[in-house]
């Protein structure tokens, strides 16, 4: 009973096998066969969206609606710079490709696609990716194999997700972790107060959703490569809608002088799930059907539940409290 | 004219009462008329339940931050301060909690080792109705279709479905948070929580249920910052009849006040992120 939804954890390291037994790993993706969800999971290339006018669908407070399902459509997080090269010490999965038939890196500028790190902080990125595949100290599990918040970026790596739209407000129900995004123009949360999915204050430019992040914790990592920014990170991003409803990029700033040289964006490109995709398990897209008969087929968002169900996935090593208080409130 | 969205009207205690009286007769001076044809238009104006937030739709808006004043997470059951816990009168309706005998030795063996063995303590979801009357905040987001409740301990998002969906046929195994399906009798939010499992506590105290848990909760305005919330528990396992509980939510008014994560459960191993050694 304890097993539930553990679709949460499905693309877990290898290096973490001995927890596995309770996790799936979905099927590689297959040359010339769509993959469930329109086939598109595993693009190689990111659409080009212009950010501008918003002729689509609005809501009763004026913004623009965009709330459903959503998913990145190149991979997920084995990899911040090649997405589709596989995690560090691991094999990518489905047939080994060059450099240039794999999509693009997520660095999007400068335009090596590398995270521009200060030499300590690429030091620091590069043990954890040396030591990822046979972690032997706490700090070379990935977080989110510990069921952490996916964080700023990578919820958007990370699974499937949903979004909702109030006015005032758009909440983001990721795998792991949820975020809200406040439009009111207040003022961000006092400094010292740090967080996973740090703090999140939006507001609309046409087709485009701005937010400015800040309260970071940093702890949450981009990926099994490591790739990092520290809680002085402040991040603006900018999320820019297709017109047609069925796409948008996630072009996101990172400025961090205590770890990188300069800013640099990254880029992350989502499409929509609807209920003309496949429903039921298919990680860009955790919905079931839900039950009204008569009427047309309507999918829900799953329940998510990662630390409750997995235990010490991803723990073995250093022992996660399963058993013990960990908070006396 | 009395409406269905009656508060209370399954509640024979005398706990609150008064509020229900105030509720009551909001209801039969018709106060909450959209047509605004009080006849008495000043008590119409001035009455708690003519300024209530509403939808587009005309439904009540539970948008919001709210959170419990109540004792009601140390011990649903009327008890005298100890150690862990203040005293308080309960919630429970009638007073104690109607344990079938086998779950009376098992309720007071986690009484016995609640400071270790309270799921809470390890920041894990609360289940239904606890994660109502914990004592943090929760906010919820409304729409005509759904409400999500985000409570800021752990990581617990609920969705109340509204849009006339039933609950799953069958599922694979149950939820943490059970699935809740909502419909409206006139002011009030009824919904029906079922498929929750059974590693959820209903209070600090030891207090349990079943994989058979259904849980039939009540949401009604009492004014525009406070709802009453009723839930009547049935798990034919563990109680010998179904029981009900009541208990007041009181909306955040603090200045700027606004939920902040608490994914507590990341604290044992917080500090090794990024790339640190840990203490």
């Amino acid at each position: 009973m304890t097993m539930r939804r553990l679709h949460v954890l499905l693309i877990a390291s290898a290096s973490l096998t001995a927890s596995l037994s309770i996790a799936q790993t979905p099927p590689a993706p297959t040359p010339g066969q769509p993959r469930p969800g329109g086939g598109i999971g595993f693009a190689k290339t990111v659409p080009q969206i212009a950010s501008g006018a918003w002729n689509g669908a609005r809501l009763a407070d004026g913004q623009p609606d965009i709330a459903g399902h959503w998913s990145n459509t190149i991979a997920n997080h084995s990899n911040w710079t090649d997405p589709q090269g596989g995690a560090p010490g691991e094999k990518p999965r489905g047939p080994e490709r060059p450099r240039d038939q794999r999509a693009p890196s997520r660095v999007s500028d400068p335009a090596d696609g590398q995270v521009p790190y200060l030499p300590a902080a690429r030091a620091l990125q590069e043990d954890f990716a040396k030591n990822f595949a046979n972690p032997t100290k706490p700090q070379y599990i990935e977080p989110l194999a510990r069921c952490a918040p996916g964080g700023v970026p990578k919820s958007f790596i990370w699974h499937g997700y949903e979004i909702r739209q109030y006015p005032g407000y758009l909440v983001f129900l990721f795998n792991s972790g949820t975020r809200i995004i406040r439009l009111d123009g207040k003022p961000h949360l006092p400094a010292n107060i740090k967080l996973w999915n740090a703090d999140s204050r939006g507001h609309w430019e046409g087709n485009t959703l701005v937010v400015d992040v800040s309260n970071n914790n940093a702890k949450a990592l981009f990926g099994r490569t490591g790739d990092f920014a520290s809680e002085n990170v402040h991040i603006v991003e900018r999320y820019i809608f297709d017109n047609d409803g069925k796409r948008y990029n996630y072009v996101a700033t990172f400025e961090d002088p205590t770890v990188y040289s300069r800013p640099w964006t990254a880029t992350i490109p989502a499409r929509r799930y609807t209920e003309a995709d496949p429903a039921g398990g298919e990680w860009h897209y955790e919905a079931n059907v839900a039950n009204r008969p008569g009427k047309p087929l309507l999918h829900e968002r799953m329940e998510r539940m990662c630390v409750e169900n997995n235990g010490p996935f991803g723990g073995g090593a250093v022992g996660v409290p399963l058993t013990d208080p960990i908070i006396d409130r | 004219m009395m409406r269905a969205s009656m508060p209370w009207k399954s509640a024979g205690g005398i706990l609150l009462a008064g509020i229900a009286a105030v509720a009551l007769n909001g209801a039969t001076s018709d106060a909450r008329s959209p047509s605004g044809k009080s006849q008495n238009p000043d008590q119409a104006q001035t009455h708690p339940l003519a300024q209530i937030p509403r939808l587009a739709s005309g439904k009540p808006d539970f948008s919001g931050i709210w959170q419990t004043l109540s004792e009601a997470d140390y011990d649903l059951e009327p008890h005298s301060g100890r150690r862990d816990a203040p005293p308080s009168a309960g919630i429970v309706e009638g007073g104690q909690i109607p344990y079938l005998p086998k779950a009376l030795a098992q309720k007071q063996h986690n009484f016995a080792a609640r400071a270790k063995d309270d799921p809470r303590l390890k920041c894990w979801s609360l289940g239904v109705p606890r994660s109502v009357y914990y004592p943090a905040p929760f906010q919820i987001f409304q729409r005509d279709r759904d409400l999500t409740l985000v409570h800021q301990l752990g990581n617990q998002v609920r969705t109340i479905h509204t849009n006339e969906t039933q609950h799953p046929e069958s599922v694979e195994s149950n939820f943490w948070l059970g699935d809740s399906r909502g419909h409206w009798e006139g002011d009030t939010l009824v919904v029906d929580v079922t498929d929750n499992n059974d590693e959820t506590w209903l209070d600090r105290a030891g207090n349990y249920h079943s994989e058979d848990l259904h849980v039939v909760e009540r949401w009604t305005f009492v004014d525009k910052d406070t709802i009453a919330y009723t839930a009547t528990l049935d798990d034919k396992s563990v109680f010998s009849r179904p029981w009900t509980i009541h208990v007041l939510l009181n909306r955040r008014r603090d200045k700027n006040f606004e939920l902040i994560e608490d994914y507590c459960y990341t604290l044992p191993y917080d500090e090794y992120y990024p790339h640190k050694g840990g203490k």
